[in-house]
């Protein structure tokens, strides 16, 4: 009896667990988003069939970056966001990054990312109004960063 | 030193976070051409005063050793940032630094 109650009394708290952290794995919870090939086909598996309104999002990268290997890019938002989601069209799958926002959360993000060729860089806020918006850069990659 | 070089500076309310982190971050294609198995950071967070700040899933197409810049607010100098990056693996590593 009381070996059953433990096990109950575990499987509640591990139900409860992910509730009480705000850390959200989105490689465990939307699988399908990293192995995408094109920018609409992440964008939909991670938030579904959504319109974004291209203003609000900032994104900033070289025009052309010299070393493909590592672009630096950029994401601002004054938007109260709930996630932002970063994808690209140049390599051979499209996300790069998705951010989930603390409540209060500063969106200003800067990572060095890897672009196989010249592309666009696509950006997503999920607002916390449950609207969506959007931004974007194109950049001309000269030398290549996914074959070394 | 560790695997991280964080630099936290507050400035006004904000705290500004600079990282690198040492990670080959080896893509799939790399991979393969290597003969070895893929692996790279596939989430990073942050936290401070026990609050996470930071808390990103990340791809194969961040570049080689990793830079990123995040900031926030609620903390003072003093406080510590904690960050920890898991891998494809499963290797977990935790830094933390004072903020100036």
């Amino acid at each position: 009896m009381d070996r059953r109650k433990f096990l109950s009394l575990s499987a509640v708290a591990v139900a409860v667990l992910p509730a009480s952290l705000s850390a959200i794995d989105f490689r465990a919870t939307k699988p399908d988003t990293w192995t995408a090939h094109t920018v609409a086909d992440g964008i939909k598996a991670l938030y579904g069939d959504i319109k974004p309104e291209e203003k609000g999002v900032t994104v900033k990268a070289p025009k052309v970056a010299s070393n493909g290997g590592a672009i630096p890019v950029t994401i601002t938002s004054d938007i109260s966001a709930k996630t932002v989601a970063l994808f690209q069209d140049a390599n051979p799958e499209s996300a790069v990054a998705v951010f989930s926002v603390a409540e209060g959360g500063i969106v200003d993000y800067m990572m060095k990312i890897k672009m196989k060729a010249s592309g666009k860089i696509t950006v997503i806020v999920e607002g916390t109004d449950g609207k969506f918006y959007s931004g974007s850069q194109s950049l001309e990659v000269a030398l290549g960063g996914c074959e070394g | 030193m560790g695997n991280m070089k964080i630099k936290a500076k507050l400035k006004g309310d904000v705290v500004d976070v600079k990282v690198m982190a040492k990670h080959d971050m080896l893509t799939y294609d790399q991979a393969k051409k290597k003969g070895v198995d893929a692996n790279f950071i596939t989430h990073i967070t942050a936290k401070a005063n026990g609050k996470e700040v930071y808390d990103v899933s990340t791809s194969q197409f961040w570049s080689k050793d990793p830079q990123f810049k995040f900031s926030f607010k609620g903390a003072a100098a003093g406080d510590k940032v904690e960050i920890t990056w898991t891998d494809l693996s499963g290797k977990t590593v935790t830094e933390s630094k004072k903020i100036k």
